[in-house]
């Protein structure tokens, strides 16, 4: 009985992770879809933003598959902490990530 | 007590941040995930949540914190018996970083110990390609978590090199939860982006008890152009001295990194330990230990990642178990209230 118990938990604690997973995503995936589209001048320096993004975050991770705008911001701060990335590195991942 | 004073901080973190800026949004981040481990005999369940907290405080202040929540299901006995849980909660991190210039972050408050790489930076379980720490994780890391100061950032960073480094103090702490020893140490890290090659060196020299010191070396090479990493430590203490390497090749050439064969990323580690005295407490192998391992790690939409893995664990020359393993981690992400789209 125990055994029944503890798996059927189990389960209903991954449906839950995999359907919060499913809705954030979505949510990510549209609010992207609105964002504007860059520049010339804004398309190099991410680029450039994305070389630095695979050469320092890349080491350790896989990118994210969606970023807002607003979460970016933060996310960058963090790594740049985490990863010991330069001001200028950190402003050009931002811009890769948050055009 | 603790959760109290946590909880008031993270309150304050959270109204001072929203005070300071629209742009700097906190963001809620981590990972949950269920691991299942079976070592011989004894198979061991554990549903992981770790999440992450990262409040920017104006310009340049940033206050960041990872807890480890984690149960711990096994049979009564073993082997035999019913299922009975423990629940473990650790902070792993609660820092407040300064970033001074380019070049200078300066932290204080509880912090991951910065020796080799994969305290720092592979241990999340979102990030660790297979499910457990090296054997000679222990190696000057104290613990894993250190309170104090440190002082790190890119002393150097152009297009040919960079070379990163931290240095750090941490006090003794015998407080429930922030437990530290006194130590201090530091790393140095070269990178050059042209071939993805990283090399570093790491010291730590405990300043308590037995004072004794630590070294270590680490490399990380992603060549551009192939979905292929190798990482690697060795470490060196007076317990003992061991290494790991571990590589992974994502197959993401055979039809694009989100096809199906694509999402797949075989991996594989060989790590040693060989222990030198014993020293109470160290928190490594009392033997020696060798255990190679082979994992598939399989990528599936929305961050969730499935791994599993076999290892097959040689103790000294007389024993040897098969390590079984399997998981499932999501990634999360979440600002903590709405801020500007752009």
């Amino acid at each position: 009985m125990r055994h029944r118990i503890f798996v059927a938990v189990v389960l209903t604690c991954l449906w839950s992770v995999f359907v919060l997973a499913v809705a954030q995503t979505d949510a990510k995936h549209s609010q992207n879809n609105s964002k504007p589209q860059p520049s010339g001048a804004t398309t190099r320096s991410q680029t450039v933003g994305e070389k630095r993004f695979q050469t320092n975050c890349g080491r350790c991770h896989n990118a994210p598959e969606a970023i807002s705008p607003s979460e970016a911001r933060a996310v960058v701060r963090h790594m740049r902490v985490r990863a010991m990335l330069s001001a200028e590195d950190e402003k050009l991942i931002l811009e890769f990530l948050a055009p | 007590m603790v959760a109290r004073v946590l909880g008031a901080l993270t309150l304050i973190m959270l109204v001072l941040s929203a005070a300071s800026a629209q742009s700097n949004i906190p963001i809620l981040s981590g990972g949950a995930g269920f691991l299942t481990a079976t070592q011989g005999d004894n198979t061991f369940f554990q549903p992981v949540v770790a999440p992450v907290l990262v409040v920017p405080l104006g310009e340049n202040w940033l206050v960041e914190s990872r807890a480890d929540l984690r149960g711990f299901i096994s049979r009564e006995n073993g082997t035999t018996g019913p299922y009975q849980g423990r629940f473990f909660g650790t902070l792993e991190y609660l820092q407040l970083d300064y970033n001074a210039n380019s070049h200078l972050t300066i932290t204080a408050g509880r912090f991951l110990t910065p020796f080799g790489i994969f305290n720092e930076r592979l241990s999340a379980i979102w990030i660790n390609k297979l499910q457990d720490a090296p054997l000679i994780a222990a190696i000057g890391t104290a613990g894993g978590y250190s309170d104090g100061f440190m002082l790190r950032g890119a002393l150097i960073s152009n297009d040919r090199y960079a070379v990163n480094y931290t240095a750090y103090f941490s006090t003794l702490s015998n407080v429930t939860k922030f437990e530290s020893e006194r130590t201090t140490g530091g790393r140095v890290g070269v990178y050059i982006p042209s071939i993805g090659l990283e090399l570093g060196t790491s010291y730590q020299r405990k300043l308590q008890n037995r004072r004794m010191n630590s070294f270590g070396t680490h490399i990380s090479w992603t060549p551009s152009g192939l979905p292929l990493e190798i990482k690697g430590e060795w470490a060196h203490s007076l317990s003992g001295h061991g290494y790991w390497i571990q590589g992974g090749y994502r197959l993401s050439q055979l039809g694009g990194a989100n096809s199906a064969t694509g999402r797949l990323e075989p991996v594989f580690r060989m790590q040693q330990f060989f222990r030198s005295r014993h020293i109470a407490g160290d928190s490594l192998s009392a033997t020696n230990l060798r255990r190679p391992e082979f994992g598939l790690n399989y990528y599936l939409p929305y961050e969730i990642r499935l791994n599993a893995s076999y290892g097959r664990q040689f103790i000294s020359q007389f024993t040897d178990v098969n390590v079984w393993e399997f998981g499932i981690t999501y990634r999360f992400l979440f600002p903590l209230w709405p801020g500007e789209s752009k």
